[in-house]
Parts: C-alpha cells; sequence; structure tokens
C-alpha cells in the first residue's frame, strides 16, 4: 500500500473507532428523522377521525353530495325518525351533528348545521360540496342545462409540451439533482470541518513533524483529503441505507428510475472537483490554527465560502439561461452547485458544461497548489494561529 | 556503511538568514551532539536533513554501500522532535503499528518489534491502553520506540531526555550506545550539557545559523575550555590575593570558605599553583577544565555580546 493509502486508512480506522463520530453516525438521521419525518409518520399513523352527521334531506340532494364528498371519514347519514327527536337521536347515536337539506337552501344558500363537537376539515369539505351542488341547482334554475352547466364551470388547464424531448426535464430529475446538491453541499460542511479539525488537531498534538519525516506533505494532505472524503461517503452511504425505504414509502417516489433519469455524469464530476477545491482549501486552513477555537477566525470563515452558491439559486431556478446564471456556472466557487441545479432545470449547452468543468478544474489544480504551500508550512508551526498575512506569505515562498 | 554529509547547506525565510553554509559529516555508528541555543537554527538545519523543507543553497549527501544521492530515503530515518505528541485517542500498538507502516515495515513484523521494545520499556501491559491514560514519561518512551522500530540508519533525536527521570535517562543513554555500536549514526540535540559529554563522539555547534565549531569534545575543551581551580580552606582565608592575579578571568565565591577561580585562557594550572602560598589552610584543591554547559554559555553569549 502507498503511503498516502495508509493515512487515508489510518484517518479512516481512527474515526470510526471514535465515538464521537459513531454517536454522530446513529444521531443525525435519528434527529433528522425526528424533526422532518416523525410527524408525517404520525400522520399516517393516525388514523383520521370518522365524523357522522345526520341528515334530514327534503331537496333529494344527499346522494350528490355524498359522492361529491367521496370520503371514508365523512358520513351523512339520512334520519327517518321523528324531526323532533333529531337532537337526542344524534346524541346518543354519539354523531358528531346533524342538518336539514331545505327548499330554502336553493334560495338562501345558508345551511344550519347542529353540532355536538367541530371539525373543521369535515366541515369546509361540505362546504365546498354544497357549494358546487348550490352553483349548478341555481344555474338549472335560469334555463342553463347539466351539459351547459359543466361547459361554463370547467376549469382552464395549461398542456406543456417540450419542442425537443430534453428541452425540459421531468420534475422527478429535478428533484434527484436537489437532493445531490443538499447531498454535495452535506460532504462538503460534514468532511470540511472534519479535515479542518484532523488537521488543526495533528498541529496541535505535535504529529506533524514525526509524520512529515515519513512521508512527504502532499502526501500527507491527500491521505486526509482521500480520507475525510471516504468517511462522508460512508457517513452518506450509512444515512441513504436506512433514509431510502422511509423516502420512497413516505413520499411514494420512483427513486431509482429518477437517478437513472438524471444526468450523473454532470453530477458526479462537478461534486467531486468541488469538493477537491473546497477541501483543499479547508485542510489548509486547519494547518494553520493552534486549535479549532480559533475557527472564529478568518480561517473558520472559509467554511462558509461555499455558501456562496445560496445566493444564486433562485436567479437559476427563475431564468437558468440568464446571464447571472451563465456567470454563476462558470465562476469555480459557485459552479459545482450551480452547474448541477441548472443542468436539471434547462438544458445546458454542452460547451458551457465544457468550460465550467475546465474552469473548475484548473481552479482546484490551482487551489491545490497553493493550499499544499500552506499546510506544508502551517503544520510545522506551532505554538500559534498563523494571521492572514502570515499566509499570504507562505504563497510566495518557492516549492 | 552509512554517512551523511551536509555541504553548505543555507536557508533563509524572507529577509532572515536562519542557516548559513553548515558543513558537517557524520559517519555510522557515530553520536553526533548538535548543538546550539534556542533560535540558532538547529530545527531548520534538521528539516532540511529530512528533507521537510528544501534548502536554497548547499547540498546533503547521502552515502551506502550502493553509492551517493541527494536525498536521504525516509524509510532510514528516525526521528523525536522537540515539540512532540501522539494521537491522544488512539492506543499504543495501533500508533505504533501506524508509524512503522508509514516507514515501510510490514505491519506483523512492526507488531513483533512494538511488542519486544514495549517489554524492554516495561511498558508491555499499556499496549492496548489510549496514548492519554500514560504518563508523560510512558508517552516518551512510546515516541522514543517510534523512532526507533523501524531500525533508521540516521536517528535524530531533539531533547529526548526532557522530562525523563534519571533511571529512565539511564536506560535511554543504553539504548542510544547500543544504536551506535549497531551501526546507527545519531544526531543528538539536547541543552543538557553533562549527558552530551557523556554521550557524544563529536560536537557541531551552531549559533545564529553559523558553525562555531565542530570537532571533538577534547578539542572543543581545548580550544574553548580554560582551567577551573576550586579551592577550599579549613579557616579565614584572604582570597583577594589570588583573584586579582592577572591570569585569573573570573571568581566566584561558592561559600564563605570556597572559591571557584577560572583561569584565563592558554593559562597553565600549575603556573597559578605557584602563586598560592604555603600558609594557605587548604582543604581541598581541585583543578578542571571547563564543562561543555561552560563552553556553551561562553560562546553563546560571547558571540551576542559581540554581535
Amino acid at each position: 500500500m502507498s503511503k498516502t493509502g495508509k493515512i487515508v486508512q489510518w484517518e479512516v480506522m481512527r474515526n470510526l473507532h471514535n465515538k464521537q463520530f459513531i454517536i454522530g453516525l446513529f444521531l443525525t438521521p435519528l434527529l433528522i428523522a425526528l424533526f422532518a419525518g416523525v410527524p408525517r409518520i404520525l400522520e399516517r399513523l393516525d388514523k383520521p377521525e370518522t365524523v357522522r352527521y345526520y341528515v334530514i334531506d327534503d331537496i333529494d340532494a344527499l346522494e350528490t353530495l355524498q359522492k361529491g364528498i367521496s370520503s371514508e371519514t365523512i358520513i351523512l347519514r339520512s334520519y327517518e325518525g321523528n324531526r323532533e327527536d333529531i337532537e337526542d337521536q344524534t346524541k346518543s347515536d354519539k354523531f358528531t351533528g346533524y342538518f336539514f337539506l331545505q327548499e330554502d337552501f336553493w334560495q338562501s344558500g345558508n345551511l344550519p348545521m347542529f353540532f355536538k363537537e367541530r371539525n373543521h376539515q369535515a366541515e369546509r369539505t361540505i362546504k365546498a360540496v354544497l357549494g358546487g351542488l348550490l352553483q349548478q341547482n341555481r344555474m338549472q334554475q335560469l334555463g342553463v342545462d347539466e351539459e351547459q352547466v359543466s361547459y361554463l364551470t370547467a376549469a382552464a388547464k395549461l398542456e406543456m409540451i417540450p419542442m425537443e424531448e430534453a428541452i425540459v426535464p421531468q420534475a422527478n430529475e429535478i428533484m434527484v439533482s436537489i437532493a445531490f446538491i443538499v447531498l454535495i453541499f452535506f460532504l462538503i460542511f460534514s468532511s470540511g470541518s472534519m479535515l479542518m479539525q484532523s488537521a488543526s488537531q495533528e498541529r496541535r498534538d505535535r504529529m506533524a513533524e514525526i509524520i512529515l519525516s515519513s512521508v512527504t506533505s502532499s502526501q500527507l494532505m491527500q491521505g486526509k483529503i482521500i480520507g475525510q472524503f471516504l468517511l462522508g461517503m460512508i457517513q452518506l452511504l450509512f444515512w441513504i441505507t436506512i433514509s431510502l425505504p422511509l423516502v420512497i414509502y413516505i413520499l411514494e417516489f420512483p427513486v431509482m428510475q429518477a437517478i437513472m433519469d438524471t444526468n450523473l455524469m454532470v453530477v458526479v464530476m462537478f461534486g467531486l472537483l468541488g469538493y477537491l477545491l473546497f477541501s483543499s482549501l479547508f485542510v489548509s486552513m486547519g494547518a494553520t490554527m493552534e486549535d479549532m477555537q480559533s475557527a472564529g477566525n478568518s480561517q473558520g470563515l472559509v467554511i462558509m465560502i461555499p455558501m456562496l452558491s445560496f445566493l444564486f439559486i433562485s436567479p437559476v431556478v427563475n431564468n437558468p439561461n440568464g446571464m447571472v446564471s451563465r456567470f454563476a456556472g462558470l465562476f469555480p466557487i459557485t459552479s459545482p452547485v450551480i452547474m448541477i441545479l441548472r443542468n436539471a432545470v434547462t438544458k445546458v449547452p454542452v460547451w458551457e458544461i465544457i468550460a465550467s468543468g475546465v474552469i473548475l478544474a484548473l481552479s482546484s489544480y490551482f487551489t491545490i497548489k497553493a493550499a499544499g504551500k500552506i499546510f506544508r508550512i502551517g503544520m510545522l508551526m506551532y505554538g500559534k494561529t498563523a494571521t492572514i498575512s502570515e499566509i499570504f506569505r507562505w504563497l510566495k515562498y518557492p516549492d | 556503511m552509512f554517512g551523511l554529509e551536509l555541504r553548505e547547506v543555507s536557508k533563509s525565510f524572507g529577509e532572515k538568514q536562519v542557516v548559513d553554509k553548515v558543513s558537517f559529516a557524520s559517519e555510522g555508528g557515530e553520536i553526533l551532539g548538535f548543538l546550539g541555543p534556542n533560535g540558532a537554527g538547529k530545527t531548520t538545519t534538521i528539516r532540511i536533513l529530512m528533507g521537510i523543507i528544501a534548502a536554497d543553497e548547499g547540498k546533503v549527501i547521502y552515502r551506502t554501500e550502493k553509492g551517493f544521492s541527494e536525498i536521504i530515503p525516509k524509510s532510514s530515518i528516525g526521528y523525536l522532535p522537540e515539540e512532540r505528541g501522539l494521537y491522544k485517542e488512539a492506543k499504543v500498538l495501533n500508533v505504533l503499528g501506524f508509524l512503522a507502516g508509514l516507514k515501510s515495515v510490514a505491519k506483523k513484523e512492526a507488531r513483533e518489534r512494538a511488542l519486544q521494545w514495549l517489554d524492554k520499556f516495561a511498558l508491555k501491559d499499556y499496549s492496548q491502553a489510549k496514548i492519554e491514560e500514560l504518563s508523560k514519561g510512558m508517552s516518551q518512551k512510546i515516541q522514543f520506540i517510534a523512532s526507533i522500530l523501524h531500525k533508521p540508519k540516521l536517528l535524530i533525536l531533539d531533547e529526548p531526555f526532557s522530562g525523563l527521570d534519571p533511571v529512565s535517562q539511564d536506560l535511554f543513554k543504553a539504548e542510544l550506545r547500543r544504536l551506535a555500536e549497531e551501526g546507527t549514526t545519531i544526531l543528538l540535540s539536547s541543552h543538557q550539557m553533562n549527558i552530551m559529554e557523556e554521550l557524544c563522539n563529536r560536537i557541531f555547534l551552531i549559533h545564529q545559523g553559523k558553525e562555531v565549531f565542530y570537532g571533538t569534545l577534547p578539542e572543543i575543551k581545548e580550544k574553548y575550555g580554560n582551567y577551573k581551580v576550586t579551592l577550599s580552606v579549613t579557616e579565614n582565608y584572604d582570597f583577594n590575593r589570588l583573584t586579582g592575579l592577572s591570569f585569573v578571568a573570573d571568581s566566584e565565591r561558592l561559600n564563605a570558605l570556597e572559591y571557584e577561580i577560572s583561569l584565563k585562557e592558554k593559562t597553565q594550572p600549575g603556573e597559578f599553583l605557584t602563586v598560592i602560598d604555603k600558609d594557605c589552610p587548604i582543604r581541598e584543591l581541585k583543578v578542571s577544565r571547563s564543562s561543555l554547559h561552560d563552553i556553551f554559555v561562553k560562546i553563546a553569549l560571547g558571540r551576542e555580546e559581540n554581535e
């Protein structure tokens, strides 16, 4: 195994045995599930309450009303007994309430509803269906026949027809692309902060010089970047494995089909290049910090740089081929996220994808080179956090 | 046989010249003392030697039976830096295995050697302990083991004795002598001059990035070590008669009945002895050469005063 490979293995194994990492691995999805998933699951588990109303129907509208409601949880039962006894019957049968469908409803549009307890959801549904019946009845009174009524009340529809097959991606593809963007963001932030911590800890533990007597600073940096990438992927795969069945169950979403429909090449290329760019930046900043408390300093702010992409998300969604979107798609700090997003909402010209990829690859290369220099010098400077002017001075040193 | 040579190596950081045309050589089996005050350029020289940083000028030459090279293979170097630590949350055997692995020692071999060394330092019971559970002395022994586990040809030790109790110091000294006998070249940097005197075959003294002295201990003493007379008497005696003499460089009253008198350069002790009068109530008289400690202080202070 190469020396970089040994460092990768050490980084991965050390963290996999670390209690904090293991707790985080299990706790994070639990917390996400707790705050996002559990209310929905509970909603599903908790069956809606069935409401029952007695109805005295003098206008032969009950059957149409029942059809219109078409809900198993709203039961309307025709009352056949004495009108004076309906309230007592409602109470003794533990019904929710009762109401009369009478001739004056067609004129007044007003329906008194007697209730024992209110159920707003059921009331809204009944009101909506009754509204339709009222409208229909009044039109018929005005001499408009049934066919004309449905013609008059028909809603307008927009039928979207793409001029070319790939011009408008499917909604599922957009959802998957957004999911990938979230995952890439997570990978960058999670692995990024772990990288910073790892470099800073190695420096604080006074291990850097011992390690550098065995490997080059580039090997050490590469090992850390790859190691933390793998750890991030382990976290993601673990969480995806346990969450995917839940997502499919809750959202009833054809995940595999949507992934197959997504332009995975663009996602993987921009995701990886983006990770390389930001992780090399983060690890080099970690090497300049004595401890993570210094993360409040300028170096700590570096971790916020990927957030710049958020500024462009709305302009890109609203106008994916506009000037702002094109700029954000080429600018290397925002392009990893923006190109994936643009590619999901519009058909990006191939030359733009290639140009953006080349700019990002070159930026990553030069960032890695500069980061390597900062890392090499920073790791050997003990006892204090480097200032920004010192970091810029190091960049001028020969390799 | 392993050989190491530095030829006119220089390094500067920005405007500051940290190492200035430093040259020395060392053969296998030698313990070379690498001395200098804080900020003299020792750490930078060591880092250049190990290839952690590159020299601006000059060469590092590494010699083996097979030929010459300008880079010392990292697997041939063992290093114990002054600023040192270990992964606190990791287990002893895992850390040793990882560090030996980086020096290309096979996993099984590394484990066997680590257990042998732990046994030698009475730490075998701690092989599965976490580093943070060990005392300072114990973790220092682990760090020492890590630096020699791969059987390096060049062992660089920066302040290996600091914080060690006398028993552990003796253990370290014995191991260093044994390693040297087996052919390891040891570059030893320490401010504990008595230990340096005990162990080193030769001394390289650096100050403000420049070579001050390079030679054997008798040579350095010959060059810089004046004679020193310690005189103690049984009753009151007028020491001024002696301390005021023209060939006395310095004197220090140790207590009411004892004085330490340093003679000027090139003054022989016999010259001093002839001026002690016959009535002097001598209880004890000791003539010695200045210690390495005295020479170090004298050179460091003297150079600073001159500059």
